[in-house]
Order: structure tokens, then sequence, then C-alpha cells
């Protein structure tokens, strides 16, 4: 395995060559990942909207969002200033200090998970070790933050929301954990970038989800849980809770919620891509089809070829899981509190202990197809 | 290694003042919520030093399991019993007050003498660990097995009565009765400022 | 034991019960996606009322008696019928007369009872005001010549379910002369 393009160690070298100590070099560096990972999540999250709004219209057999933009791919945009312009309304005997901060603790860990999302061998922000487990804990903070607006919203309905919001990700939480454990005794590493070198052996015949197929339902199904969309999108269940949660914010800080739930969605669907269906590697290896035409796969421009088919193979298996999500929302009616609980505890929990175990007992059954 | 070392500092002056602040609001603010939130404060800065400390999993293991789950649970605990209910003040309350001041003074006073007094074997010379999880998970099935398993056995106890204790059918003989004395907590019933 | 496997059975079997029910779902769900929109781009495009639509009443201050029978089969007493006896033709003379389409609820009755059909329905339903005062119609504005979807040049006029070919669906690309399905009955 090559290493391929290392833009990091590129832009150190170029810039100790014009004579900048390689510390100052790599303090200037760090901006640049932070910013792209401010404005892909965004960009992410502007695209997803705009999917979901016109494949939500297709399903419905109407049109959706047509004039702002060609196909109207600017609708979100509009979207987004229209939210910005809003007026931000406080509500009386509201708790100003909590209102505010909760919004922003939904916001950040989300954005903060971007941090282990690789999209090639050396496209990833940081390479931790932690990896993965670093992404479950993050997001068992975004629990606080709904807790958080749902009390300071002094209203019964948000209240209910949030706490529905924070049993819903404990629970689930739990089988999500244990899928991704089986999936880390595999690979022997919570490095995101290990787990896809552990699949790109032999194309998409090595990708976890042949291995993991009761791992990989798990997971989605905990995913979407987590991400509250349809058909567990009880916290903010508009027939029984208005908007839940989010029943009494406007302008920003709604979107800050609005972001927040996109940014997971397109998040989960990039770990479900990285975890179980080989992220950046593309069904038919990279090496086996440069020896095809015989190109010796360590020239440069097969090297750029590869890291842009990796960050298209990754956003393109994403985008596809979303689809999924999108087509799931309007299948699937919402399930009740109780239903969801069952779920969570009384199904997907033993499967997933069940998986791990089964997991564990093929790997020392078989340690060449189960990573020895 | 100048720059790092700098920020190094910077980010443990600033994790250092974050927990002690949050710690101390967490005991002096009268609301009990904003209490528990600034105590999910304090674990967060926590696992911020235990990133400084090169403990990468420790710190993410602490967000996971203090933050995502204790924090969340105690707050689940009082939302689901706070009735935002103004209380009289106690009478002689500073009494009460300077009582417990002075025992945490006091403690404090010795736990800071201990860590001064005792000689640490402060090795100057850090390790870079590749992953902390390995050595971690060694230790845990070799010289630290009985803690480890001993720890897990309290959990499963604990877990075990819980659930007893939420299974408990209580049927009410006759509606309208008050709920018997053994399920109403042993606090001593306190005066609203409406009364 | 047999019992408690005869129960993880059924458990399972259920399980893929619901799983198949679900990927059937999905799969109406995606037949849907290749579908043409049925909907009506409404400022672009209009469905053409049918002919016992129930719009905006028109109103004919010359065919008015004053007889006040309006007023006596609406539900509400809507109408405001403003007159006078007029001693030298011994006959009432209408001042002015009024519909207050805010509180109307279209039902027909005074158009249906009117004796000399000075009332009559039109095809109007476009009638949002910023004041609901301004749905109090007063005689002029209720003589006002109706608009018609099929003669505003802005608008493409579509028709409704009812009144296509038998066997087409879409409103949209009809041929010339296309007649209902039925219409020589």
């Amino acid at each position: 395995m090559n290493s391929g393009i290392d833009l990091q160690g590129t832009f150190i070298q170029s810039l100790s060559d014009l004579g900048i100590s390689a510390e100052l070099a790599k303090v200037l560096w760090m901006p640049f990942p932070m910013l792209l990972m401010i404005i892909g999540a965004t960009v992410g999250v502007l695209v997803n909207v705009w999917l979901e709004r016109k494949i939500s219209a297709a399903v419905q057999q109407r049109i959706g969002p047509e004039f702002a933009g060609p196909l109207g791919v600017l609708q979100p945009v509009a979207d987004g200033l229209k939210l910005v312009f809003k007026e931000d309304i406080t509500p009386a005997n509201a708790d100003p200090y909590l209102f505010t901060i909760g919004p922003i603790l939904v916001v950040m860990p989300v954005f903060i998970s971007y941090l282990i999302v690789p999209f090639g061998q050396n496209l990833v922000i940081t390479n931790v070790n932690t990896g993965v487990f670093l992404w479950i804990a993050f997001s068992s903070v975004v629990p606080i933050g709904l807790l958080m607006s749902g009390y300071a919203s002094n209203n019964k309905y948000s209240l209910i929301g949030g706490l529905r919001a924070a049993a819903q990700s404990i629970s689930y939480e739990i089988p999500l954990a244990l899928s991704v454990l089986a999936i880390v005794l595999m690979s022997n590493s919570l490095s995101t970038i290990d787990i896809v070198e552990q699949q790109s052996g032999y194309g998409i015949l090595s990708w976890n989800v042949w291995r993991q197929p009761v791992g990989f339902v798990i997971f989605w199904i905990s995913a979407l849980a987590e991400c509250e969309r349809l058909p567990f999108d009880l916290p903010e269940a508009e027939e029984e809770l208005v908007a839940g949660y989010q029943t009494e914010y406007s302008g920003m800080k709604f979107a800050l919620f609005y972001i927040a739930s996109y940014v997971n969605l397109v998040l989960s669907a990039l770990l479900v891509a990285i975890l179980y269906l080989g992220g950046w590697s593309s069904p038919i290896p990279i090496e086996v089809l440069s020896n095809l035409i015989g190109v010796d796969p360590a020239t440069s421009w097969v090297q750029v070829v590869d890291a842009s088919l990796g960050i298209g193979m990754t956003v393109l298996k994403a985008y596809f899981l979303v689809f999924l999500a999108i087509i799931t929302r309007w299948t699937v009616p919402r399930v009740r509190i109780d239903q969801l609980l069952n779920l969570g505890w009384k199904f997907l929990l033993p499967i997933a202990l069940a998986n791990l175990l089964i997991t564990a007992a093929l790997k020392l059954a078989f340690p060449t197809a189960f990573g020895g | 290694m100048q720059i790092a070392e700098g920020v190094q500092l910077v980010t443990f002056g600033i994790l250092s003042v974050l927990m002690l602040g949050a710690a101390l609001g967490v005991v002096l603010f009268a609301n009990i919520v904003y209490s528990a939130f600034l105590l999910g404060g304090v674990f967060i800065s926590m696992a911020g030093i235990y990133i400084l400390l090169n403990a990468d999993f420790v710190s993410a293991a602490q967000i996971l399991v203090y933050v995502g789950a204790v924090n969340v649970l105690i707050l689940f605990a009082i939302m689901l019993v706070n009735k935002r209910e103004d209380f009289k003040p106690l009478k002689n309350n500073w009494i009460r007050q300077g009582t417990t001041a002075l025992v945490c003074a006091g403690l404090f006073t010795l736990l800071s003498t201990v860590s001064l007094v005792t000689p640490w074997a402060i090795s100057t010379t850090t390790i870079p660990l590749a992953s902390s999880i390995v050595p971690l998970a060694k230790h845990f099935f070799t010289d630290f097995l009985l803690p480890f398993e001993l720890a897990s056995i309290l959990l499963l106890m604990s877990m075990v009565g819980a659930i007893i204790l939420a299974r408990r059918d209580f049927l009410p003989d006759s509606v309208g009765t008050s709920t018997p004395d053994s399920l109403t907590l042993p606090e001593r019933p306190r005066e609203l400022v409406g009364k | 034991m047999l019992k408690f496997l005869k129960q993880v059975i059924d458990y399972g079997k259920e399980t893929a019960q619901a799983a198949k029910y679900i990927g059937q779902g999905l799969a109406v769900t995606f037949d849907h996606m290749q579908r043409r929109p049925v909907t009506v781009q409404y400022p672009y495009e209009k469905l053409i009322p049918s002919e016992r639509f129930r719009g905006r009443i028109h109103f004919e201050f010359d065919k008015c008696i004053s007889c006040e029978v309006c007023v006596r089969v609406c539900p509400i007493n809507l109408p405001v019928v403003d007159y006078e006896f007029d001693k030298a033709s011994k006959k009432k003379k209408l001042n002015s007369y009024s519909i207050d389409f805010g509180v109307c609820i279209f039902c027909g009755n005074c158009v249906e009872y009117c004796p000399t059909n000075c009332l009559s329905m039109t095809e109007e339903y476009e009638l949002s005001t910023f004041d609901r005062h301004e749905l109090n119609y007063d005689s002029v504005a209720l003589g006002r010549l109706p608009t018609k979807v099929t003669d505003d040049p802005m608008v493409t006029a579509l028709r409704t379910m009812a009144y296509l070919p038998k066997g087409v669906m879409s409103p949209r690309d009809l041929p010339a002369g296309a007649q209902r399905a039925n219409s020589n009955e």
C-alpha cells in the first residue's frame, strides 16, 4: 500500500523552503483543515437538505424546490439566509443562558466528530488512535445540549422532547458501540484509517458488510435513532410534542439544531461507509485497474486520480446511505416511545451482543478471514 | 518545541481554571440544574487534562461514561423530580454553611499537604506512546484482573438492584390515599415561600 | 426448553416478516420516485373549476327587488340588504347590498332561492386579503365581472380529473378539442 498524497508534508516542506521554521509552518497549516472541515460539513448539509427536499418531493409525486437556482439547488441557501435574518426570540421566563448554550452544545460535538472521517490515505484531519471511539464519545455529549435546551425553554413539550431525546440517544448508543466493537475486533484498531485499510484488499468483496451483515443493520438502525430521523424522530414528534425541544426556538438558534441534525445524518452515513462499505476504496481496487492498463500505481497522475476517486467514493457511498435514510423516512411510520425503547433494549442490544460474541469466536476460528 | 510547550501551558491553565470554576459553581449554585450542567463542564475539562497527559483513550472514555451517561442520568433524575419551587430560607443557615465550608477547607488542606509531602516519582522524560489502548487492556487482563472483575460484579449487582427496585409493583388499595412512607424519600419537608 | 426454543423461532419469524414488510414498503416508495408529479404549479398553472363550483357570489344590482329571501335562507342571515320604500312608485328601492365573504360559507342557498336570479355563483376563489374587513364586499364589488382562469394569458389552465378524456391521467399537452369521458351522455 503506497502512502498516497501527503498534503501536509508538502505544505510544510514548501514553507520551510521559503525560510520559515518547520514549527511555524505547522502552525500555519493548522487553520486549513479546520476551515475545510467546517466548510465541507456545511456544504454537505446544504446538499443534504436539497436532496431531502427533492427526493421527498419525488416520492410524493411533487416537484419540490424548482425556482431558486437550477433545479432549486440554491433553496437550502435561501432557507439558511431566511433563518439568519429571522428574529431571535427568547421566551419570557426561559433561562436565557441555558437557552443559548443548548444549541451550541448540540452543534459542536457533531462538527468535531468530522475530525476522524477519512477521505483518503492522508486525507483525514487527525488520525488519532481512538478514532471511532472518539466519535461515540462526542456524540454522547449531544443529549446534554438537548436536555439543556428542553429545560431552559420553560415549556413542557420542550422538556418532554429533551428528555425523550436523551433517553433515546442513551439507549441506542449501546447497540451502536457494540456493533462498532465487532468491527474494531476484526481490524485490531480503533483508527478509522486502519479500519478502511483492513477492508481494501479485494475490492468490494473485502468490505465489512459481507462479514458483518447483522452489525451493519444494527449500526444503521441505531444511527438513524441517534440522528432522530424518522421512524425514530420521537423527540420532535409534531403530533404529540409540537416540535419537541425546538418548540421555543427561532432564527439562528433553531438553525443550529437544524444544521446539527443534518450534519449528524451525513456524519453517520459517512461512518457507515467507512466502517462497512470500505470507505474510500473503490469496488475494484485501483491497483488492479492501473495494472490492467499497464501503468505503475506509483505514478503521480494515478495518485491524483486515486485521491480524487477516494473522495468521490466516500461521498458517493455516504450519499447513497442518505438516500436510503430519506426513502425510509417516507416509508416507515413513526414508532411509539415504548416501541422505540423495546426495539433498542430488547432487540438490538441482545443481537448486538450475540453478534460481538460470534465475531470474537469467528476471529479465533478463522483468523485469516476475520482479522487475526 | 517552544510553540508546542507554550500551547500546552496555556491549555493547561485554561483547563484548570475552567475545571476549578465549574467545580465551585457545582457547589455554590442554588439552582440544582445549573450545578448538574456545570458538573458536565468539570468532567469535560478533566478529559482535556487527560489528553494533556497523553491518555487519549482515558479521556474519550471519561467523556463517554461521565458526560454521556452519568451526567445525563443525573440531569434526567433532576428534571423528572425538580419542581422549581422557592423554599423559605432556613433559620441559622449560616451555621450549616460555615460548618460545611470549614469541613471542606480542612479536607482541602489535608489533601494538599498529602500531595505536597508525598515524594512523587516524576519521570521528566515523556514516553510517546503509540497507542495507550493495548497497554491498558494488558493491565486489565493481567495484574489488574481482580479489581476489574470485582468492579464489573459490583456494577452488575447495582444493576440488578435497580431493576428490582424499578419493577416493584405498587398498587394503591384505594384511590386518594396518600402514598405510604416507605415510598417517599426520607427528607425533612421544607416550607414553600407561598404558604 | 422446547417451548422456549419455539418462542425464539416465532420471534425470529416475526422479525423476518417485519423486515420483509419494510422492504416491500421501500419498494413501493422507490417505485413512486419515477412517476410524474401530480401537483399543479399553482401561480403558473390553475385548475379549471367545475360548472357547479361555488366561488365568490356575483350580484346584479338592477335585478334585485329587495325581497330579502337571501337573508332568510342564509344559515347566518349574512347578506345586508339596505332599501327604502319609495312611496311614489310603491316599490322598494335598493340602496346597497353587501355580503361578507370572511363569514360566508358558500353554501349557495341565497343563489338557489333568489326569485329574480340576481345572485349567481362565479369561478373566483382567490379571495385572500391582508385585512379581513376587505372581504366585506359591497354591491359594487359583488357586481364586478368575474375573472376566468381560461382568460388569463399568464396562466396555463388545466382540466380536473373528471374532465379528461378516457384513459388520460395528465391534463398537460391535451390534443385540441379533446372531449371528456362520457361527454355524450
